[in-house]
């Protein structure tokens, strides 16, 4: 595998002249220094007993962790991160096991309504979810869910229904026709066979929609920092904007605290960035 | 229905129902009701005198709360240019940077891997902590930003975020060169062109930027259409960055920011005005995807008719 990939790439690379390929070096080193360059200065800051004696983009004098000790003996940060994933995980766990059921109805049977339903579930898409805020706060006080897991656990199951009953959906409809079929001759119900046949031959496709939900949820802010007002009860996100007045002058916290919160996410993409691009890149998200 | 038989015609309608249920119930919880709300009440007097009940307005007062938005709430005009100059940001600025980085990467030069997952790592990061970051980065006492004015104006101590103009170009900054998922998706459909198709265009001399304008970006032009109402789109909805940066101080505002401070934030509660802002974002949301489609769409034309 490595060979052949070795080959194509040097093809491509060998019809670029000289200056495209300098080029091209200098635009991508420019590219990983805008990337990394925001999060390499938090990592040093933190790093420094005293941000404001020394400014700006230089190394840290001598490494101090003060910060990072206060941060998860004081802080209790753990306890945020535990929260994320309690509120993330259930919201991907529900809105995977509703959504499936929908695109795998939608993408292989008959039924009147069929097209009107499946343009209703896209056109989501297309309604900015700040424009609802009122009625949807409105609902959740309704409901009695606000200031809790449940309450936004909720608004995420419901919302963001476009893109993963798009990516669901195509997958389902690429397995072929005969498999239904087998199943139904071998005399396995309609729920059996969905559940034991067309289901596990799905998963890439719901696994993809899972990584890309989960991690629109764990990033969330908007709804999280309006339905969570308790402060044991927040998400990672939400619990940033406390940051300034939390730590008012102890700027050496400050960005421990912002290094804590960024790192995770970026070390679970290093894990699984093969994943999280075959899912964008495999066109699995268009429409 | 006719393949299975019609005896269990009804079962499979049941099931078919079943299993679309859940999500439809979602749907209307979701979107169905709040956006009836949202358009109902935007006609409608709804604050704090009557929390709990609105009350439609008669027909000569119908668009109060439009007329009041228009006409007296200051912050409006201010909002709308904003979120109008974002969305115009992510189709002039952020597209065009997805697609040449795309481009670039897809030479395939040595690192282009490693060059690719390094873009992509701000996007992973949400952008309320980014937000939180750039704040750090644009503060005059201890940020980066300033030292680099320094260099060229030395007795520069202001903050750059509560300058008028200034502001929103920092706004800019902190989130429109992070292309990352966009270049992903760019760079999949690039490397999905049969090696056949460049070759061919290699053949007949076109190369470097004659081959990347001419061969390969109409091939992708779908791809550039979903990225381009994916950038305007989360550019007119903008609502993170001004929160951590700016508070919406100092000629920031945007749409969002402003019905979340009219619906949840304000003491005086004036949901009906919220929902009338929200309406018109709806609405603008719905005439942005449009005018993407229609310049996609007239691109279409002109090269065929070459």
């Amino acid at each position: 595998m490595k060979r052949s990939g070795a080959s194509s790439d040097s093809a491509a690379a060998a019809s670029l002249s000289k200056g495209q390929r300098i080029l091209s070096y200098i635009l991508m080193t420019l590219v990983c220094l805008i990337s990394l360059f925001p999060i390499v200065w938090v990592v040093l800051s933190s790093l420094k007993a005293d941000p404001l004696a020394q400014p700006g983009f230089t190394l840290p004098t001598e490494a101090y962790f003060g910060g990072y000790i206060s941060v998860f003996r004081d802080m209790h940060i753990l306890r945020y991160f535990a929260n994320s994933f309690i509120v993330a995980g259930l919201s991907v766990l529900f809105s995977m096991a509703m959504i499936s059921m929908s695109a795998y109805v939608v993408a292989r049977m008959e039924f009147r309504f069929k097209t009107f339903i499946s343009v209703l579930l896209m056109s989501t898409l297309f309604i900015p979810p700040t424009a609802m805020t009122f009625p949807v706060y409105n609902l959740i006080n309704r409901f009695k869910v606000n200031d809790s897991h449940a309450g936004l656990i909720l608004i995420y199951t419901c919302s963001g229904i476009a893109i993963s009953f798009m990516v669901i959906r195509n997958y389902f409809l690429t397995i072929p026709k005969e498999l239904e079929e087998a199943a139904c001759i071998d005399g396995c119900g309609l729920f059996g066979t969905f559940w034991k046949i067309m289901l596990p031959i799905a998963r890439p496709g719901v696994l993809t929609a899972a990584m890309l939900a989960f991690m629109n949820y764990w990033n969330e802010y908007y709804w999280a920092s309006m339905v969570l007002t308790t402060k044991e009860l927040k998400t990672v996100p939400a619990i940033l904007a406390q940051f300034q007045t939390a730590f008012s002058t102890n700027y050496n916290g400050m960005f421990s605290a912002i290094v804590v919160i960024l790192i995770p996410p970026v070390i679970l993409f290093c894990c699984f960035s093969k994943y999280f691009i075959e899912a964008l890149s495999g066109g699995a998200v268009k429409g | 229905m006719n393949r299975i038989g019609k005896h269990q015609g009804w079962k499979k309608n049941l099931f078919i129902f079943l299993f679309l249920l859940p999500t439809l119930v979602c749907f209307c919880i979701f979107y169905l009701y709040p956006i009836l709300t949202v358009l109902i009440s935007s006609f409608a007097k709804w604050d704090y005198t009557n929390l709990n009940q609105m009350e439609l307005y008669s027909l000569p007062h119908l668009f109060d709360n439009y007329k009041y938005i228009f006409t007296q709430y200051p912050y409006f005009w201010e909002g709308l240019r904003n979120s109008c100059i974002w969305a115009l940001c992510g189709l002039v600025i952020q597209v065009p940077i997805a697609v040449t980085v795309a481009l670039v990467i897809s030479n395939k030069c040595r690192g282009w891997k490693f060059t690719r997952n390094v873009y992509v790592i701000p996007n992973v990061i949400s952008s309320a902590a980014m937000g939180l970051v750039f704040l750090q980065l644009y503060n005059p006492r201890y940020g980066v930003v300033n030292q680099i004015i320094r260099l060229f104006k030395p007795d520069f101590a202001e903050n750059i975020l509560f300058m008028p103009k200034v502001n929103m170009i920092a706004l800019t900054c902190a989130y429109i060169f992070f292309a990352g998922t966009n270049m992903i998706m760019v760079l999949g459909q690039i490397n999905a062109i049969p090696a056949e198709i460049r070759e061919a265009a290699l053949l007949d001399g076109a190369t470097g930027w004659t081959l990347n304008r001419r061969i390969i970006l109409p091939l992708i032009r779908n791809t550039l259409k979903t990225i381009s109402i994916l950038s305007v789109s989360s550019g007119f909805l903008i609502y993170n960055e001004v929160f951590f940066l700016t508070q919406g101080a100092a000629g920031t505002k945007s749409i969002s920011f402003l019905i979340r401070e009219l619906a949840v934030v304000s003491p005086r509660a004036q949901y009906a005005r919220a929902n009338a802002i929200g309406s018109i974002q709806i609405l603008g949301g719905l005439v942005l995807v449009l005018l993407i489609n229609l310049l996609f769409y007239e691109k279409k034309e002109r090269s065929a008719s070459k």
